[in-house]
């Protein structure tokens, strides 16, 4: 689904990735682990196509097509979903009608028929359930006085809304209790599937108990310094990325 | 012959025509308010942007100067669809005009002959009066002669004389004390669009004593021609009163809109007025609120919308006349394009007016790099004991809020849009009636677009 060869990029003129390679397939789950400052969350970023995140050398291809060459929006109608770490407050522009322009946009670019704002009121309120996201919300300014908890709450209710086939996770577990976490990885692998992949972001491996991946990598330094599979995270809990990677010629 | 001239003296020829035909008959306290206007639009003439000229110091008005505009006559093969117009609730009072002439069947509750003779329709009781102005000079209804005139003056300047020496017709709004109107009023003003067609309307709202009521002003266009509206518009609210008002002005792109509120509030009085301006090719439209007794509150609040060469000039004036009145003021535009916004928010508290509240904000969204804001702030302050504030503000859109938007699949162009509706949503949240706030919020998304 994601092949990404070679990757990098830099942010205000400074290279964060420096060669990062990465193969995704249909049904799969990687964690990208890594300490801070290591380039992962610019490597989510690079990849949903955010602007000052400028990519300066190899590439990014989803379903064989060239990412790196999409506007962000192409990318998210195509089925990129990025669920944000520090999702964005924006004053006076509602939840719903954000939503379902979204929602609209990506159905129109699939030639589907767009949903009427009655029709979206039903859906989204029956996914909001599911997320058990207080409903008010919807009516709210997007993110606009959300706890923590609730903005996470609501990236992944987006996510279930758009039904997205690849999901960039960037730390939904950071800031959020323990009851939180389980709830909405719940809900994130409720929506997995044969046909979806995930890419979760992230710096402990407590999520993992939720969100079983099927390989691990630890970014090192703008670099995939390991690759392997569920162990690789346990050893990184147990050793520290410092001691992991003395000796692996990084 | 200078351009203006010749249209100095097309303003001339026309007046004097009216007098003789559409004019005639009028009391002659009328006919003298018609000439004494003319005589002061004469002498003083267009403004125009000379040095000293604060006013209009940003505001160009030569295009009008030097236009001949005749007034509108009525377009018998005009015909209007209501339906994009019409307020969403089941009750209104609607008066609507086209062209500047009254239209009875596009409004609700046209009175008879007999009822228009009859004193008791002027005197209203439990609901309010929502007549023409036409009417109410022409059944001699005491308040007409009383406050027609008696806020806005012909010596205010050029556009509120001619408005005056044209004036034929309008809105007669009277909420009779104690009066509580639960439905909107709506006085709609229709332009069909011909070129070089001018419209002086006029509304006279008297708000009694503690009387409540919505008004809501819409200036709507069927075609796209360079005609003019110049609107004035006269409320006197009573001790206790609360009146909210309401403008949405979607001229065509090609006109021109002049417009003029003038407000004087009672005792404990509440105004709160919005207003809209999303169309015209050049707009200015001021406001002012005399506050004259203790206790008095006024809320102006604005928002306009400027793309490709727009000009939309905006003014908000409150004058603490008396102690512990509050007033604020927001405002708040978005500019694409090369247009061109320009605010002045003005408080003046008066030697002995202690304890006065005034708030000025302005703030601008660019959209464009050619798009330009002028913020004027002036408070003149004559008490000690006061507090205001003002503060404006100029920005562009917010670039993590854009990539929010579109990470989630919408393009650009609505991106901005929904940005752009959600920093206006300040000032339509002020809006209080629920039917009246449905249909700005409507046609800023036409407008904007962003979806429903």
């Amino acid at each position: 689904m994601l092949e990404v060869r070679g990757l990098r990029a830099e942010v205000n003129g400074v290279e964060i990735l420096k060669g990062v390679d990465l193969s995704v397939g249909a049904g799969e789950t990687h964690a990208i682990m890594g300490p801070n400052g290591s380039g992962k969350s610019t490597l989510a970023f690079a990849l949903a196509g955010r602007p000052g995140y400028e990519v300066t050398g190899g590439e990014a291809l989803f379903d064989g097509e060239d990412l790196l060459a999409l506007p962000p929006e192409e990318r998210a109608r195509k089925g990129l979903f990025l669920s944000f770490q520090h999702p964005v407050e924006i004053p006076g522009v509602r939840m719903d009608r954000f939503l379902r322009a979204g929602y609209n946009e990506t159905r129109k670019s699939k030639g589907e028929a767009e949903l009427d704002p009655l029709q979206f009121d039903r859906l989204i309120r029956g996914k909001a359930k599911s997320f058990r996201m207080d409903p008010a919300l919807i009516k709210r300014s997007v993110n606009e006085g959300f706890s923590g908890g609730e903005k996470k709450r609501n990236e992944a209710l987006q996510m279930a809304a758009l039904e997205p086939r690849l999901r960039i996770l960037d730390e939904i577990d950071s800031g959020l209790d323990v009851d939180a976490l389980r709830e909405i990885a719940e809900g994130v692998a409720e929506m997995s599937g044969p046909d979806t992949a995930t890419i979760l972001v992230t710096h402990y491996e407590r999520i993992l108990a939720y969100l079983e991946p099927t390989h691990v990598h630890v970014l090192m330094d703008g670099r995939v310094a390991r690759s392997g599979g569920r162990e690789l995270a346990r050893e990184v809990e147990e050793r520290g990325y410092d001691r992991l990677t003395a000796g692996a010629g990084v | 012959m200078s351009a203006s001239a010749n249209s100095a003296t097309a303003w001339a020829e026309q007046f004097h025509a009216f007098e003789r035909n559409g004019a005639a008959g009028a009391p002659q306290w009328l006919a003298n308010l018609r000439r004494s206007a003319f005589g002061a639009f004469e002498r003083a003439g267009f403004p125009t942007a000379r040095r000293g000229n604060e006013p209009w110091k940003y505001t160009n008005v030569r295009p009008i100067a030097e236009s001949v505009f005749t007034i509108a006559e009525p377009n018998a093969e005009a015909s209007v669809d209501l339906a994009p117009y019409e307020l969403p609730c089941p009750r209104v009072h609607r008066l609507t005009f086209v062209d500047g002439r009254y239209a009875a069947h596009l409004s609700t509750e046209p009175a008879s002959e007999a009822e228009l003779r009859s004193g008791a329709l002027w005197r209203g009781g439990d609901g309010p009066v929502v007549g023409r102005l036409a009417d109410a000079v022409e059944y001699r209804v005491p308040l007409a002669q009383e406050r027609l005139g008696s806020l806005a003056s012909a010596e205010d300047d050029a556009f509120t004389a001619l408005n005056t020496a044209f004036l034929r017709d309008g809105a007669f709004v009277h909420v009779p004390a104690g009066a509580v109107v639960p439905e909107p009023i709506h006085l709609l003003f229709i332009a069909t669009g011909r070129s070089a067609a001018a419209t002086h309307p006029r509304a006279l709202i008297s708000a009694d004593a503690d009387s409540s009521a919505t008004v809501l002003m819409s200036f709507e266009s069927l075609d796209g021609g360079a005609y003019f509206t110049n609107a004035v518009t006269e409320a006197i609210v009573g001790p206790g009163a609360n009146l909210r008002l309401c403008a949405l002005q979607r001229e065509s792109a090609g006109a021109f809109h002049i417009a003029s509120t003038r407000i004087r509030q009672a005792r404990g009085s509440r105004v709160s007025s919005v207003v809209v301006d999303l169309g015209g090719r050049l707009s200015r439209r001021e406001i002012s609120a005399a506050l004259e007794e203790p206790g008095a509150e006024v809320s102006l609040c604005g928002l306009y919308y400027g793309d490709g060469e727009r000009h939309m000039d905006n003014r908000a004036f409150v004058d603490h006349a008396a102690p512990e009145a509050t007033s604020s003021e927001i405002y708040k535009g978005v500019l694409d394009g090369a247009s061109r916004g320009v605010f002045c928010g003005g408080a003046l508290a008066r030697p002995g007016a202690q304890k006065t509240v005034a708030r000025q904000t302005n703030k601008t969204l660019l959209l464009s790099p050619g798009a330009e804001a002028d913020s004027q702030p002036k408070l003149e302050i004559f008490a000690d004991d006061v507090s205001c504030t003002h503060g404006s503000a100029v920005g562009q859109p917010d670039a993590d809020a854009l990539f929010y938007l579109k990470s989630r699949g919408i393009g650009a162009d609505a991106a901005l849009a929904l940005l752009a509706r959600g920093f206006m949503s300040e000032v339509i949240a002020a809006i209080e009636d629920g039917a009246v706030r449905q249909r700005v919020e409507d046609a800023v998304a036409a407008r904007l677009g962003g979806g429903a």
